[in-house]
């Protein structure tokens, strides 16, 4: 009997860590395959290559902690990044340059905001709309082609590295992840987002400046992904209009995959991390293997609608118990 | 009622209710008076024929987002469904393949209902990351089964012609597809007016606890929603391929967000639970109109992009303005 309960405890955890577990399963299956999986050179190709989806997922777990959704981060990433490169080739000074992006997400989050808060549209569909525009904004700057940097200099933020062995790009990463994850649990703008994302109308009874503060995540979050796409344009040493297509809707997923909840309330920047380094470890895992590449990406939309589908029935449990 | 509709309000109306066509009437002016070949019977010819395609998913896209969800699969639906019927038509036969492909649109429909009934998803956002998977597991699958190559319908030593008459045949002045259509249209309809089911799906959209509690079967208006969706995205399917002549893994790329674009600026509100399918056929009018004109005008495509994404937001905006 005490040995059952104590299943049913593990069980519970494990339901609620179901990202940690499906990490550390596919871990233990690399560790009985002959590759080169557990190479420092691959670890660390493993962390550079999710970083940037990540610092992107710790800009939306902000807005969905506060009950928002995000889509258009894909094509913030990518305008921002081509901007960046735009200014540079006209000889303005990097850290400018850096700024004007960063405006520039800051620009689209406050439309964002103001249309979903101040408006009271669904979030989802006009981040939709949004990420739609921003494409195209960026192939007419481009004209769909790859634009090259002219600034050495640039190309060092990401791919520079600390003793010759972390890339930069990786630190970045985790000063996001400590900033974010600052905000989110020891200021009282952090605790807000959870008061408004657990219960919206709660929240404004007691006095909290529910619209301010909901419009100030998609700030937040489309300034973080600007940083991601100023990131991913050094770490190519090009502006490109072609990344960003499925960006949003997997760094979305990911979020939701580390147990940061669509209705929002619940979660929070390490559980992030986590549910992106599921898809960091899954493609990189089934690269090792050999896996072809189209059925890599049936594995993917398999665990996106797997996990998704989890969460949802675990709230439905949770509401046919109330 | 018909002494009350003076001018003046019909004027008023029009402007609240069928923006949509204000915005046609517009489109077709401008491009009317700036590039006289708009109005050539070839071009208007062309456009019916675009229209044939996103108009069939724009159509099941409709009865979803009136039962208050959303169906990303499209996209990869769309390409799973023209790879797999085109290379049937040789080793099967034409009228087979095109059994099987609406088959498989109505099978790929219902397991995606089935996942948002058995996760008990209720809201927009949840069935959009469902469907956003399956529709990466679909276009998965539509690569595998053409190992990444263009079909082509010119190879195909079996008859095609069928398929000939979809894409290209006419009855009168009108296209096979648009033909279809109507047909396809009087039939959703009656379907959404006068049947229980077609009833169901609009209160189930309008909301979904109280229609569970009114005795509304929810789940199985959700299975018929998308069901619905996947038949027809298979039509739609079969006619864009038809009309283009090749079928490839990614031909589905973007029909999603048109088809929502479409459903959204004829009027059908995100909300759930009121819209049309005549609404539909105008949204898909504007969208299909906008892109020959600006083609006809030489925008260039880019330019498409920043439109479809400002109208879609703007139509969201006015429209959300209407109900505060």
């Amino acid at each position: 009997m005490n040995n059952f309960n104590t299943f049913k405890k593990l069980l519970k955890i494990a339901t609620k860590q179901k990202a940690f577990l499906a990490v550390i399963a596919m871990l233990v299956i690399m560790l009985f395959n002959q590759t080169n999986f557990y190479t420092s050179y691959n670890l660390f190709d493993l962390m550079n290559s999710s970083s940037i989806l990540m610092i992107l997922a710790f800009g939306v777990t902000v807005v969905l902690v506060a009950g928002g959704v995000d889509l258009s981060i894909g094509g913030v990433m990518v305008v921002s990044g081509i901007v960046v490169i735009k200014l540079m080739n006209n000889n303005i000074p990097i850290w400018i340059a850096i700024l004007c992006a960063l405006l520039v997400g800051a620009v689209v989050g406050t439309i964002n905001g103001y249309l979903t808060v101040y408006q009271k549209t669904e979030p989802f569909i006009i981040t939709l709309g949004m990420g739609m525009l921003l494409t195209g904004v960026a192939q007419m700057i481009t004209d769909a082609h790859p634009i090259p940097c002219t600034n050495p200099d640039f190309s060092k933020i990401a791919n520079g590295k600390l003793f010759n062995t972390i890339p930069h790009l990786v630190i970045v990463m985790i000063i996001v992840f400590l900033v974010i994850h600052w905000v989110l649990r020891y200021t009282s703008f952090g605790r807000n987002c959870y008061a408004i994302g657990g219960d919206y109308e709660v929240a404004k009874y007691s006095g909290i400046n529910v619209r301010r503060l909901k419009m100030a995540t998609f700030v937040l979050c489309s300034v973080v992904a600007a940083l991601g796409g100023v990131m991913l344009s050094s770490m190519l040493n090009s502006g490109s209009s072609t990344y960003g297509d499925t960006t949003a809707l997997v760094v979305n997923c990911g979020v939701v995959v580390g147990g940061t909840s669509f209705a929002g309330g619940i979660g929070g920047v390490p559980q992030s991390a986590i549910g992106l380094l599921v898809f960091g470890v899954l493609q990189n895992g089934m690269n090792m293997l050999g896996i072809a590449s189209y059925i890599q990406i049936i594995c993917q939309g398999i665990v996106i609608a797997g996990i998704i589908c989890l969460d949802c029935y675990g709230r439905k449990r949770r509401r046919e118990a109330v | 009622m018909s002494e009350q509709l003076n001018g003046k309000k019909i004027i008023q109306i029009i402007f609240s209710e069928y923006l949509v066509l204000v915005g046609i009437a517009m489109l077709v002016l401008v491009t009317a008076i700036l590039e006289p070949k708009f109005l050539s019977p070839q071009n208007l010819n062309n456009v019916m024929r675009q229209f044939g395609p996103l108009i069939m998913v724009a159509l099941g896209m409709t009865f979803v987002i009136i039962g208050g969800f959303i169906d990303l699969s499209v996209a990869g639906m769309l390409s799973l469904i023209a790879v797999v019927t085109i290379s049937l038509i040789e080793p099967l036969g034409q009228v087979p393949a095109l059994l099987i492909g609406l088959c498989l649109g109505a099978f790929c429909g219902y397991l995606n209902s089935v996942l948002v009934v058995i996760s008990g998803a209720m809201t927009q956002a949840e069935a959009l990351f469902i469907t956003y998977g399956m529709s990466v597991v679909y276009g998965g699958l539509a690569l595998i089964f053409s190992g990444g190559s263009t079909k082509q319908m010119s190879g195909i030593k079996a008859d095609t012609s069928l398929f000939k008459e979809i894409g290209s045949g006419n009855i009168g002045i009108l296209s096979v597809s648009f033909v279809m259509f109507l047909g396809i249209l009087v039939l959703l309809y009656v379907f959404q007016n006068k049947t229980f089911m077609g009833r169901a799906i609009c209160l189930t959209g309008g909301n979904k606890t109280a229609a569970k509690l009114a005795g509304i079967p929810i789940n199985r208006s959700i299975a018929f929603i998308y069901t619905i969706s996947g038949f027809m995205t298979a039509l739609g399917a079969i006619v864009l391929f038809s009309r283009v002549t090749t079928a490839s893994p990614v031909i589905g790329k973007g029909y999603e967000t048109n088809a929502i674009l479409a459903v959204v600026v004829g009027g059908t509100t995100l909300v759930g639970g009121k819209g049309s399918v005549l609404r539909t056929v105008l949204g898909t009018l504007l969208v299909i109109l906008m892109s020959n004109c600006l083609n006809l005008l030489g925008v260039s495509v880019y330019m498409q992009y920043i439109m479809k994404g400002a109208i879609l937001i703007l139509a969201i905006w006015l429209d959300n303005r209407k109900q505060l």
